[in-house]
């Protein structure tokens, strides 16, 4: 009994770091901070994966945690990383709609919103309030991610909020539906797809949307005119 | 009895212990800067200096600026009280409720304000007007800091919550560590550290503590300093004695208050050492900025209000 408690409060401390981190995803407008608060939310996942591991021995789990440490920790970090090298951009200034701060109280909102949600029927499935947990704080990670990619305007930053998302949808799993083991590959190649595409576009595009436009506006002038 | 000698112990040992970390956290900057910074008891020479220097008061000050030093010291040696740093004494009405002590704090910072504005130069009015500004935003979410954490030790009572923390531990309960970084916070932004304000310069751009207190010499800037640093104390204590009580005892023996205060003064320092390594790491932020630290505080607050729900 007391070794449960243990469990389930080690896996509590590690949601909190998650919430932490991504509140920070939101917050930090530094990149280079960014990718590494990332690599850290996902070590931080990997971990928590580890520990169910641990606890109820589905080698699923195992393989997810390690998937998560090789890709998300590593790989796409390091990317990231390049990307910005050759891009030539140390910090993201730019927000849109909502400051920093006031994506942080609205996230604070949203997390309510999700527990408000989530205890009305998750407790009548179960009575276990670890899993009520993992669900409330991977879903508001997932809507913390769409937040990001709301308020940032480049596209750099864009993709850690989709990265962000991504940890959410994965954190939900691991404790209300598991997906199949492939799913999960699938999702991690399609990160780096999406990691390699949005390169493509940041490069096209001098890292913002909008300057994207007017590059594509010129074009069309340019048809007209013949 | 029992009251009497917690008050004269936990004055006492606060009054002598603030001064060492203050100096400790310059010591710790000076190391990171390559430095050799002051000696460890820079702090108490330069508080028996200031004792015996000559008062000099500007000719426009009124009466406000000669009692403000001696109300802050009483305000926070009041405020210290509810704060047991050696051993937790019977309770006692109204001592230890945490409205009260923040709004004690407060009244010290409110009086500090005005002895700002009272000489009427621009520096201590611009200082002022910034404090008073931050206090405005910061102190809604101390409330909710501290409300968080009645909420998870079932408590409004400083003393009731370490009594608790000390019987159970609390550091594996993840609720109480989302709001000790709430409380790190705080520590940072009401103590007048790196990013929110530089303690160590007295340039017109960065700064908020130090511009109120520019016009005080003598022992009254002795005691503006000292209720500064036990301010510091103070709020370093309430996440150590929380996260970790260990030393804290529950009954004055002498043996047991020694202990108390070898293991306080350690586990302070620790906390000293973080802030200096801490202030270390970042640089003063834009005074625009600073809301968005605040808003971190309070967001670990919600969540540790809705931790607290969850479990």
């Amino acid at each position: 009994m007391t070794e449960t408690i243990v469990f389930s409060n080690i896996v509590k401390i590690l949601f909190v770091f998650v919430l932490g981190t991504a509140a920070l995803v939101i917050t930090r407008r530094t990149l280079s901070s960014l990718f590494t608060i990332y690599s850290i939310q996902s070590w931080f996942i990997a971990i928590i994966a580890m520990i169910l591991y641990l606890n109820n021995h589905a080698v699923t789990l195992l393989l997810i945690a390690l998937l998560t440490v090789a890709s998300k920790a590593i790989v796409i970090p390091a990317v990231l990383r390049r990307i910005q090298f050759s891009m030539n951009i140390k910090r993201d200034l730019e927000f849109r709609y909502l400051t920093p701060i006031g994506s942080l109280l609205v996230s604070a909102v949203l997390v309510f919103l999700v527990y408000r949600l989530f205890s009305q029927y998750l407790l009548t499935i179960s009575g276990d309030s670890l899993l009520l947990f993992g669900a409330v704080i991977g879903i508001s990670l997932t809507l913390m991610g769409m937040l990001v990619i709301f308020t940032r305007r480049k596209i750099i930053t864009k993709i850690l909020g989709y990265l962000t998302m991504e940890n959410g949808v994965l954190l939900f799993s691991l404790f209300i539906a598991e997906l199949p083991f492939i799913v999960e590959v699938l999702i991690v190649i399609d990160l780096i797809m999406l990691i390699v595409l949005a390169a493509i576009l940041a490069f096209g595009i001098d890292s913002t949307v909008e300057v994207f436009h007017e590059k594509l506006n010129s074009f069309t002038n340019w048809f007209r005119d013949e | 009895m029992d009251f009497v000698v917690y008050t004269l112990i936990n004055t006492i040992f606060v009054l002598l212990i603030s001064p060492l970390f203050m100096s400790l956290i310059k010591k710790v900057k000076a190391f990171v800067q390559g430095r050799r910074g002051p000696p460890l008891l820079q702090t108490y020479f330069m508080m028996g200096k200031l004792l015996k220097k000559e008062r000099v008061y500007s000719a426009n000050t009124s009466l406000v600026m000669r009692i403000t030093p001696y109300i802050e010291i009483i305000f926070i040696l009041v405020a210290s009280l509810s704060v047991p740093l050696v051993f937790i004494p019977q309770p006692v009405a109204g001592i230890g409720n945490v409205i009260l002590f923040l709004y004690l704090m407060v009244v010290a910072k409110f009086f500090m304000a005005l002895a700002g504005l009272d000489a009427g130069s621009t520096f201590g009015g611009m200082g002022s007007s910034r404090e008073m500004t931050f206090s405005a935003i910061v102190e809604p979410v101390v409330i909710v800091a501290f409300a968080a954490m009645g909420l998870v030790l079932k408590t409004a009572n400083l003393h009731q919550m370490f009594g608790i923390s000390l019987e159970s531990a609390l550091i594996t309960n993840p609720a109480v560590l989302l709001t000790s970084v709430s409380l790190f916070i705080i520590l940072i932004v009401e103590t007048s550290r790196i990013p929110v304000d530089n303690p160590e310069t007295h340039l017109e751009l960065t700064m908020i503590h130090e511009a109120m207190i520019l016009e005080y010499s003598g022992p009254d800037l002795a005691l503006m300093e000292i209720s500064h640093a036990v301010k510091q104390t103070l709020l370093i204590a309430i996440p150590v004695n929380i996260l970790v009580p260990w030393g804290l005892t529950a009954s004055p023996t002498v043996p047991g208050v020694l202990l108390a205060m070898i293991s306080f003064a350690l586990k302070g320092s620790l906390v000293a050492v973080i802030i200096g390594f801490f202030e270390s790491m970042f640089a003063k932020s834009r005074l625009f900025r600073l809301p968005g630290l605040f808003m971190l505080a309070l967001f670990f607050s919600f969540s540790t209000i809705l931790f607290e729900l969850l479990s």
